[in-house]
């Protein structure tokens, strides 16, 4: 069976199933995925996490600076209200502030002026550090401290350079080490005469920083104003955090710093930036928060794709386990091989090798079939080889254009080329000519096209030739081969003419019963007639009986005979004029008779004819026998006769004229005589000639002669409506003759008497003819007819030669048969009455000494 | 006459030498031969006379020979001699152009009269193929325009017409016609149209 495979190396690999190998496989593959994505997703996140952040906080610092803004704008609007309010102007109506020299300004501390209005608006703003009226000559006149804290000293001594630059806008300077917003806005009293400037001033802390962005904090960030100059802290919002003053290099490590210059509040002696610190630790907590969130994610994504994966190999792996279970039970049941491997393990691999498996069988099966085929090609062309030399047909190969490859013996035998002369040679004109080779051609080309089925064309009778010329008739079937090579014929040719004949035999007796003009009958042993042919009828009516009643009592006898006997029987029978011979065949084992009826009326009356026929040749062969020898006579003769008269007519000439010498006649005499006796001789030898033939003498009844004579102008007494009447002797008379001539002397005599009994009417129209002895030793004949008679003239001549009174006659008849008689030592004479009739009669030498021997029997037929 | 000849061709002696013996009675000369091939030997054209021929004859028959002369070009009168009865025979003689023919045994004075009529037939024949030929030896003569004025008088043209035709002058014509009649040795219009005839331009 199934020779060893190799297995499949790793066997290890083979060991495990294919989804453990696939769930393994999908996890390798997800780590690695895993531990490479992670690199360089974590990075790339990272990095895109960054830019985001930094783009993020630079809009949270412009936030931070517009919110700044708008803080100080608020305070720049309540300046302007306080400074415009009614109380105020009303306070500074009575005043005029005109002395000269430094003032001491008045300070409020705790109570509140009068010129402070309720302002409900401090609850959204810090309250501010300190409010200062200035006068008209920038002096400070009157101070408002909400904390007891003391007023900076520069404040009063450079108060119109401080109240000139914020009175533009918001000033932000600082006083003694601490940053300030001062606000200023000028102030009249009631009357509208300007009066000085108010001045509202807030520290800049933590507290106002904190406001200034109204709560809004953003992970701990922190804003501050930096002092560009020294790279340090003004003031931060978170004063804990990030104390004032301290350095901005100590900060940079833990805080994103974005800062940003604002000019519009810069005093002349400070470098101010807004700076917006963003703690790192709340960004790293940030980046990380949002890696780990990617990296969960990432792997849910690996186990759903491991999962996934796992579960479609599974499927797969059931399904070829349903494959393989299959192939095994197929390999089993159908092929009777088993599994060459463990099963289990590796089913792509179990595949793989079932596949191989299979591969190898299928060569192998490949290579036996070869092997068994070729054997069978080797011994097929053996057995075709010997068909093919001893086929009694013949068979012969022909390439596609008809021309001859190869032909078997038969062939050759049968047509009579051999292989060398018909190789090459196109067979439809080899052996076809004509319409037969048309034909052929035909069968060939619609052999060609393949589409019609080969019978249509096979078995075509066509008419060949053989070398010799003689024509034969064929059968020709012919198969269409497509080698790779091109297309080749093999024809056929089966010699029918025998077969042809036997054909028409069989068809022929085929409709023998049936059709046979001769009655056909059958009958069983009981004599019931079982089968009549339509020409039975005459017989069935004389038989006064049909199909399927029993014969008469005599045929049933001789039925009977017929079939004890085992022999075959013919016997005759005459029904309405009709003459039938009924020849009765027994068939033994099935106790039928089968009777095979002749009508043989025409046959004995055709029998007749054909003997009067004859006779009547033997008659004019005769005559014409004469007639040739009579010209050939005249001719001979005619030659010394004429120059006979030549010399006679010439000499009487000269005799007449005088001219001639007697020596010149003389001789011209002698030539006459030669001549004379050249024709003597002729004459002499024309007799001698007849002599020679000796007698033929037998012996028979001359009333034989006589109705034989008689059956032979049988027709011709019918058509003359003529009877002949016989008187014949009884018990006949023998005689010793020539049997051919004697027939001719009486068949000349009776034709002679029918001749004259032409020309008498139909009633009168006698013919006797009786025999008799005459004597002891002689027998006479009389023909004795009515007619008209012979005149007396006629008689002298009766029997001269060359004298006829018929038209046709030759005038030889009755001389050749007085000659016949005169041989056969008798006599013929006639006797006539003209008018009334004539009688010829013959007498001839009986044969009585011979007549106790004398028997008819092989004579008379 | 006296050089006409009667030839006999019988392969019977006693036929040729009785017939010798009768023709000459009457003062023919005869010469006979055995078979047709001898007197195709010995006979030229030039000899004047006639043919008694047998038909009936081992070798060439007398229908051949007489076929043989046909295709020759000789024209000598034939006498066939047949047997009794030859009647078919003698038809095809006589549409090959026999003169006549004698059956045998013969009438003296049928054969005799046939045979004179056959030599005066030869003799006038032979007078005509001299006449043409003396004819035809005066015509070769004459100019090619002399043989088309000719021929047009011939024709039964007058002279006018002639001229008018050939588009010379009547004088021309004229005298075209004068030496046609001196050459052609005719004494007179109808003499040359006989000629002409006879010779059968």
């Amino acid at each position: 069976m199934p020779g060893r495979l190799t297995p499949f190396r790793p066997l290890w690999l083979r060991r495990i199933p294919l989804p453990v190998l696939s769930i393994l496989i999908g996890v390798l593959c997800g780590l690695v995925v895993w531990f490479f994505l992670d690199q360089f997703q974590s990075r790339a996140l990272n990095r895109i996490f960054q830019e985001e952040l930094q783009t993020r906080l630079d809009q949270r610092a412009r936030e931070s600076l517009v919110r700044f803004e708008q803080y100080i704008a608020s305070y720049t609007s309540t300046t302007k209200l306080l400074a415009n309010h009614r109380r105020l102007a009303e306070y500074l109506e009575p005043k005029a502030w005109d002395e000269e020299g430094s003032v001491t300004p008045k300070v409020y501390l705790r109570s509140e002026p009068d010129w402070l209005p309720q302002v409900p608006q401090w609850a959204g703003l810090i309250p501010p550090s300190f409010l200062i009226l200035f006068d008209s000559e920038g002096r400070g006149r009157e101070v408002y401290l909400r904390e007891p804290r003391p007023l900076p000293q520069d404040i009063l001594s450079s108060g119109p350079l401080y109240v000139s630059e914020s009175r533009v806008q918001p000033y932000i300077t600082t006083l003694d080490n601490k940053p300030y917003l001062l606000i200023s806005r000028p102030m009249e009293d009631s009357f509208g005469s300007p009066m000085g400037d108010l001045m509202l001033a807030v520290a800049i802390d933590d507290r106002f920083l904190a406001a200034s962005q109204a709560g809004v904090s953003f992970r701990g960030a922190v804003v501050a104003l930096l002092d560009a100059d020294e790279q340090r802290v003004l003031a931060s919002s978170d004063s804990k955090r990030l104390p004032p003053a301290s350095p901005l290099t100590e900060w940079e490590r833990d805080y994103v710093v974005t800062a940003q210059s604002f000019f519009e509040h810069e005093g002349s002696d400070l470098n101010m930036l807004f700076a917006t610190f963003m703690p790192r630790w709340g960004m790293a907590a940030t980046s990380s928060s949002v890696t780990r969130l990617v990296r969960r994610q990432r792997i849910i994504d690996t186990l759903v794709y491991i999962s996934v994966f796992t579960l479609a190999f599974y499927l797969l792996s059931s399904r070829i386990n349903m494959l393989l279970r299959r192939i095994s039970r197929f390999s089993q049941r159908a092929l009777g091989i088993r599994q060459p491997f463990p099963e289990g393990g590796n089913q792509l691999i179990v595949l793989e090798e079932w596949m191989r498996q299979f591969v190898h069988l299928v060569r192998r099966a490949g290579d036996e079939m070869r092997h068994r085929h070729e054997a069978e090609i080797q011994e097929s062309e053996a057995v075709k080889r010997a068909i093919f030399a001893t086929s009694l047909d013949s068979i012969i190969t022909l390439d596609e254009k008809g021309r001859v490859i190869d032909c078997n013996d038969q062939a050759e035998r049968l047509f009579g080329y051999g292989q060398e002369q018909a190789a090459g040679r196109e067979l439809a004109a080899l052996v076809f000519d004509g319409q037969s080779g048309h034909t052929f051609r035909k069968i060939l080309e619609s052999s060609g096209d393949g589409a019609q089925p080969q019978e249509e064309s096979a078995h075509r009778e066509l008419t060949a030739l053989r070398a010799d010329g003689t024509q034969l008739p064929v059968e020709v079937s012919v198969m269409r081969i497509q080698l790779e090579s091109g297309v080749v014929f093999t024809v056929y040719l089966h010699d029918i003419s025998r077969r042809k004949k036997d054909e028409q035999e069989i068809q022929s007796l085929a409709k023998f019963a049936s059709e046979s003009p001769s009655p056909v009958l059958r009958v069983n042993e009981r004599g019931v007639i079982l089968y009549a042919n339509d020409a039975a009828e005459p017989l069935l009516d004389y038989w006064g009986c049909s199909r399927g009643q029993t014969l008469p009592l005599y045929w049933l006898k001789q039925v009977k005979r017929v079939l004890d006997k085992g022999w075959d029987a013919e016997l005759e029978l005459v029904s309405d004029g009709q003459i039938y011979s009924l020849l009765l065949a027994p068939i033994g084992e099935l106790s039928y008779v089968n009777i095979y009826g002749r009508d043989i009326t025409a046959v004995r009356r055709a029998e007749q004819a054909s003997r009067q026929h004859q006779a009547e040749l033997v008659h004019v062969c005769r005559l014409s026998t004469m007639g040739e020898m009579a010209t050939g006579i005249a001719h001979e003769l005619n030659q010394p006769l004429s120059a006979i008269v030549n010399y006679a007519n010439g000499c009487t000439r000269r005799l007449q004229q005088g001219i001639g010498g007697e020596a010149e006649l003389v001789e011209a005499m002698e030539h006459i005589t030669t001549q004379a006796e050249r024709a003597g001789e002729i004459i002499r030898r024309l007799r001698s000639l007849v002599g020679k033939q000796p007698p033929d003498r037998s012996v028979v009844d001359i009333n034989d002669l006589v109705r034989e004579v008689v059956s032979f102008v049988e027709f011709d007494t019918q058509r003359l409506g003529l009877e002949i009447e016989f008187d014949l002797e009884p018990g006949g008379l023998p005689v010793r003759v020539d049997l051919v001539q004697i027939e001719q002397v009486l068949l000349n005599l009776v034709r002679n008497a029918m001749d004259a009994l032409r020309d008498v009417p139909e009633d009168k129209r006698h013919l006797f003819i009786r025999t008799r002895p005459e004597g002891a030793e002689r027998v006479r004949v009389e023909v004795r007819d009515t007619g008209s008679g012979i005149d007396a003239t006629t008689m002298e001549h009766l029997f001269d030669a060359f004298y006829t009174t018929k038209s046709t006659g030759m005038g030889m008849g009755l001389p050749i048969s007085k000659t016949i008689l005169d041989d056969h030592n008798g006599k013929i004479w006639a006797e006539s009455q003209p008018g009334k009739g004539t009688t010829f009669y013959i007498v001839l030498p009986n044969a009585m000494e011979l007549a106790h021997t004398f028997t008819m029997a092989g004579r008379i037929q | 006459m006296s050089e006409s000849v009667v030839f006999v061709v019988d392969d019977d002696q006693a036929m040729r030498n009785s017939l010798k013996w009768l023709i000459e009675s009457v003062g023919m000369r005869v010469e006979t031969y055995a078979s047709a091939d001898e007197f195709i030997k010995n006979y030229y054209p030039g000899r004047s006379g006639c043919l008694l021929l047998d038909v009936r004859m081992p070798g060439m028959s007398g229908l051949e020979l007489q076929e043989y002369l046909a295709n020759q070009q000789i024209r000598i009168p034939v006498i066939i001699i047949t047997g009794h009865g030859d009647v078919p025979m003698a038809v095809r003689a006589m549409k090959a152009g026999a003169v006549d023919f004698i059956e045998k045994p013969f009438n003296d004075e049928f054969l005799l009269d046939s045979l004179r009529n056959a030599l005066a037939l030869d003799e006038h024949q032979r007078s005509l193929q001299a006449e043409r030929a003396e004819i035809a030896a005066r015509l070769a003569q004459l100019t090619p325009r002399e043989h088309e004025v000719m021929v047009m008088v011939t024709d039964g043209k007058s002279n006018k017409e002639v001229a008018a035709a050939l588009g010379v002058s009547a004088k021309t014509v004229e005298a075209h016609r004068a030496r046609v009649m001196e050459k052609m040795e005719a004494s007179s219009l109808a003499e040359l149209v006989r000629m002409v005839m006879a010779a059968n331009i």
